[in-house]
């Protein structure tokens, strides 16, 4: 110890960095005996969501068998700054994988700046040329659009149905089916919502998510096809208004606790009784919430008015393959394989409850089949007969801020509702989108590309 | 001060305010650990402890994050390499501030009082530029060396340093030794307090960092410890055992070196700060 | 080691005599040049221009700063970031000074493991108390509502939504900022009343002084450079906000921005849209407001001190 200065604190971090050099080089071997010798086809893919993840998982190894000497490299990567990471890595030259699932919400963040500083392949031309157009959900194809180009294949549809816990709803007398529209539910709700201790619905009064499912069913959203901002719009007003007198003042049916474990507590509890469910959060209660398999259902969603559509929409994916990819043809064969195959849909849909976008494939026996979890109800016949209603929705670069924005719109409202509650609220609301708006139009008119 | 051994009432209720203080404090790490014991639907139907204690929570995140373990190999490699250059470089320039006249010096030393107070954030734009240029993004050089040398450790090393007699160096001088010389075997070994404190400050800054992390590094296999915790955050969000567990892997071994190294520490800082 | 003996050898330890200094603080200046000085320079210019990424510019002017100016959510970054600032410090420090005040006496029982108990939390980065306290903050089943409702019924319902209500954000974030800075500090203050010269106390019990004026006369001029160098330190660490709220918030700035600071007003510009020209206006508005507060605050401080050193005739350093 004489010979080394710095004393033992200091040698024991020399050791630490001898040992985990050590580490490091072993991984990094580990990691090159994994990789592939020279020449050898590989598609690297980043998919977002765990189930999508476990899901695919099984099915490559069908789409490697076909395609000898091929491999793809599947990695789950957090949804969380995915989009920034890769936006910067597109921006910054650096590694990108070959094909990447994007979530809905951040696909816009891709589009902006010119055309060629884009980062994904433009597949406008493959899915005219081999009649791909025809065989998805035409809606779908929207968010993933920018002047005129598509970037993205989509995943799913993501109809939205309600959740509810049946054998609750049965010992308060609720009758689903008597329940046609939203007026016919918030009359139930205000017979059964006990404040603090059991409510009708989980509605957030913190964050959009929701009211962005109600602002579609209405024909409402962030962006009109030409990506000008409409958040402003009377729609938009309207929703609002209707919106937070359900999470806020002494008649609100709504609460929500929040995700995760608290939801979980929350539905076994029966704090909360219904819930938007579309087919992949279908999944996740059955994943999450095992303890009340059987007790649950599905409805449709109330209409706005009667004969109005039953449905509207929450989440996406597109899949993208980016101008980096070396064997664009490969990737397109393995989306091809993962998006229109249709057993392999059928078997995917089997453990993920998500509705495929090719219409097609949802004849098959996968979707009759009854689920025991939602009381035997057969799942996917129940998507499927709701995917035709589903609602367009338009995206921008500037999607983020514009969520960020209706979600702000929202607690300014409930504010303002909870200390006002007999007050009109539509003036504020005019009042607060128009300027929510205008600062998305502020940011859209600074891009100055 | 020790007039008297009794304990007087306002002794006592200060024993009960301090230790009192002591568990609200502990509690949440409590909390932390009870979190990763419980399964996955009894997290909220136990406060604390459930009746069976589960390892699922670790089992899992080990599977299920496939690179954790490369994660905590990472963030030590770099930790460990960073607490060296900067021990290094940061001691060597506190000498020379601490003990040698020379021309420049007091620019040096309110240049180095400025870059105390500007905040980093000032320069991430264009030091991101900057390390893209240079081929240094995705890289751990890329977060090594611009913080090779801590302007908060040259603060510490050259008060610390700043009180071994001049008579030592001297000595060391008459037998001929070398400047450098006189750094390592007469200087450092006698700024072992303050090399302790300063390792384990060092150490936790890198060990912990995220923001400068997050942005400059790519690449799954070089993630360190916070930012896989994130992703986890992300992925597994509806699983609280395991990111908890996630949490108490990458607080322990910060634990451990502060029990080791908390004597040190304690002493470092009465050095430099007493007097900064 | 032997004495140098040829005049080669002299000159040799000569030279390098006079060039130690600087050779010894040379890679401190070369870093800092590179790494430090160019990139402040450099965020200057860019500071003017529209980015897309590290590749494309165009110059515009001084229309980031104009933008900044106008955008709300800059002044809702910039508010939310001073009132974080203003209130962490504001109940750290006396907090932080009184439990070191009570620690650093003799007759307290077990004070090696309560320092212990109150510096542990600061050993936990602030990603992973975000994460942990994002689950302690939780309606209904969280510990806080679980802890704090019993106390207080009324003000504090068991579905307090800590995180998803605006006005409760920051509150939530100062309780969090707390527990994990005030041991913190008071190492700092324990250290400080380490050095506290002993005998000044004797002398000042010899004059009769009570401990109220003990600690008037001996501790506070005794502690005020540290003093000084927490609360500067500590402001200047609350202005750099960022993984606590972030993380806490679950990758968001919050319900209504009520968890928006400025640094990640910087980094969701600069990283996640790519605007790094912005992100360059937003980091000196910053440094300027930093620069002049921590400025204003030694001033301000300095001044008092300087008053109490007439008085008293205190030492220099």
């Amino acid at each position: 110890m004489r010979a080394f200065p710095y004393g033992k604190a200091a040698f024991m971090f020399v050791v630490l960095a001898f040992v985990s050099s050590g580490m490091l080089f072993k991984n990094a071997a580990t990691s090159r005996a994994h990789r592939l010798p020279a020449g050898a086809r590989k598609v690297t893919f980043w998919v977002f969501a765990d189930t999508h993840y476990e899901a695919y998982k099984k099915s490559i190894p069908a789409f490697e068998a076909a395609h000898p000497g091929v491999k793809v490299d599947l990695q789950l990567v957090s949804n969380n700054g995915l989009a920034a990471r890769l936006q910067n890595a597109f921006l910054a030259d650096l590694d990108v994988p070959d094909m990447v699932e994007i979530e809905i919400s951040s696909s816009g963040t891709f589009f902006r700046g010119p055309l060629k500083d884009i980062g994904f392949a433009d597949l406008t031309e493959r899915i005219h040329s081999t009649g791909l157009w025809d065989k998805m959900v035409h809606a779908r194809f929207a968010p993933y659009t920018n002047r005129g180009h598509i970037f993205g294949l989509p995943h799913d549809v993501h109809p939205v149905q309600l959740a509810y816990r049946r054998d609750i709803a049965e010992q308060l007398g609720i009758d689903v089916n008597k329940i046609e529209t939203w007026d016919d539910f918030i009359k139930v709700g205000h017979r059964i919502t006990q404040l603090n201790k059991r409510y009708m619905i989980d509605l957030s009064d913190s964050g959009g998510d929701n009211l962005e499912t109600c602002l579609f069913q209405r024909g409402g959203g962030y962006f009109d096809p030409d990506g000008k901002c409409i958040l402003d719009n009377e729609t938009a007003i309207k929703t609002m208004c209707w919106y937070v007198p359900l999470v806020a003042g002494p008649n609100r049916i709504g609460n929500s606790l929040g995700w995760g474990q608290v939801l979980t507590k929350a539905v076994e509890d029966g704090y909360t009784l219904f819930l938007f469910c579309p087919d992949w959060r279908s999944r996740s209660f059955e994943k999450d919430i095992p303890r009340v398999a059987g007790k649950m259902a599905l409805m449709p969603l109330p209409a706005v008015q009667h004969g109005g559509a039953r449905t509207s929409t929450w989440g996406g994916t597109m899949l993208g393959i980016t101008k980096r990819c070396k064997e664009p043809d490969l990737a397109w064969a393995l989306a091809m394989h993962l998006y229109l195959d249709k057993p392999q849909l059928a078997e995917r849909f089997r453990q993920t409850s998500i509705l495929p976008a090719m219409s097609e494939a949802w004849n098959q026996e996968a979707f009759h089949e009854k689920n025991a979890y939602y009381s035997g109800l057969a799942l996917g016949d129940s998507y499927a007969r709701l995917a035709p209603d589903v609602p367009f929705q338009y995206t921008s670069p500037f999607i983020g801020v514009a969520k960020a924005k209706l979600g702000s719109a929202l607690v300014a409202c409930v504010q303002e509702y909870s200390a006002h509650p007999d007050r009109d609220l539509e003036p504020f609301a005019r009042a607060e989108l128009k300027r929510c708006a205008n600062d998305v139009r502020t940011l859209i008119n600074r891009n100055p590309y | 001060m020790n007039r008297d051994q009794k304990l007087s009432p306002g002794r006592i209720a200060a024993h009960i305010l301090l230790f009192a203080m002591a568990v609200v404090v502990l509690t949440p790490l409590v909390w932390l650990v009870a979190a990763t014991t419980k399964g996955k639907n009894d997290q909220f139907h136990y406060t604390f402890f459930a009746p069976t204690i589960t390892a699922q929570n670790f089992l899992d995140l080990f599977k299920k994050t496939e690179v954790l373990q490369r994660n905590i190999w990472n963030s030590t490699f770099l930790a460990s390499i960073t607490v060296l250059v900067q021990l290094f470089f940061s001691s060597l320039a506190g000498f020379s501030l601490a003990k040698y006249e020379f021309k420049g010096k007091k620019p040096i030393t309110i240049l180095m009082l400025a870059t105390l107070m500007i905040p980093g954030q000032l320069t991430m734009a264009p030091l991101f530029e900057l390390l893209h240029r240079l081929g240094l993004v995705d890289t751990y050089l890329g977060l090594i060396i611009p913080g090779a040398v801590s302007v908060f450790g040259i603060f510490l090393f050259r008060q610390s340093i700043s009180q071994v007699p001049d008579e030592l160096l001297q000595a060391a001088r008459m037998d001929g030794c070398s400047e450098f010389g006189i750094y390592w075997n007469v200087v450092m070994p006698v700024s072992r307090p303050m090399t302790g404190a300063f390792c384990l400050i060092s150490f936790m800054g890198t060990w912990n960092s995220f923001l400068w992390p997050q942005i400059i590094l790519h690449n799954r296999e070089l993630f360190t410890l916070p930012i896989a915790l994130s992703q986890m955050v992300g992925v597994y969000s509806q699983e609280y055992g395991m990111l908890m567990a996630g949490t108490l892997i990458a607080v322990l071994p910060v634990f451990i070196l502060f029990l080791v190294l908390q004597k040190e520490f304690v002493a470092g800082l009465t050095a430099g700060a007493v007097k900064g | 080691m032997t004495q140098p003996t040829n005049t080669h050898k002299k000159g040799w330890y000569e030279v390098q005599h006079r060039v130690a200094p600087y050779l010894f603080i040379a890679p401190f200046l070369v870093t800092f040049l590179i790494f430090g000085c160019y990139p402040i320079l450099k965020s200057l210019q860019l500071s003017l221009y529209a980015t897309n990424g590290p590749k494309s510019h165009v110059f515009v002017g001084f229309s980031n700063y104009r933008f900044l100016i106008t955008d709300p959510d800059f002044r809702t970054a910039v508010w939310n970031t001073l009132v974080y600032a203003f209130w962490s410090v504001f109940f750290q420090l006396p907090l932080a000074l009184g439990l070191a005040l009570l620690l650093s006496q003799k007759w307290i029982r077990g004070r090696a493991i309560l320092r212990l108990a109150f510096f542990s939390p600061n050993l936990m980065g602030q990603a992973f108390v975000a994460v942990l306290f994002g689950i302690l903050y939780v309606p209904q089943y969280g510990l806080v509502n679980r802890a704090l409702h019993p106390l207080m019924p009324h003000l504090i319902p068991l579905d307090t939504k800590w995180l998803q209500n605006p006005s409760l954000v920051m509150p939530a974030l100062v309780l969090a900022s707390l527990w994990m800075y005030v041991g913190f500090n008071m190492i700092y203050f324990l250290a400080a009343l380490q050095a506290v010269d002993q005998d000044l106390y004797e002398a000042a019990r010899v004059d009769g002084a009570g401990p109220w004026h003990q600690f008037l006369a001996v501790t506070v001029p005794g502690i005020k450079p540290v003093s000084v160098f927490v609360l500067i330190t500590a402001t200047i660490g609350s202005f750099q906000l960022y993984e606590l709220p972030y993380l806490m918030l679950n990758n968001s700035a919050g319900p209504k921005n009520a968890g928006l600071t400025i640094v990640m007003y910087l980094f969701q510009n600069g990283f996640v849209t790519g605007d790094l020209g912005l992100a360059s206006a937003i980091g000196w508005s910053l440094a300027l407001g930093v620069l002049v507060i921590s400025l204003g605050q030694l001033r301000l401080t300095g001044t008092l001190r300087n008053e109490m050193q007439a008085g008293k005739g205190g030492k220099a350093r």
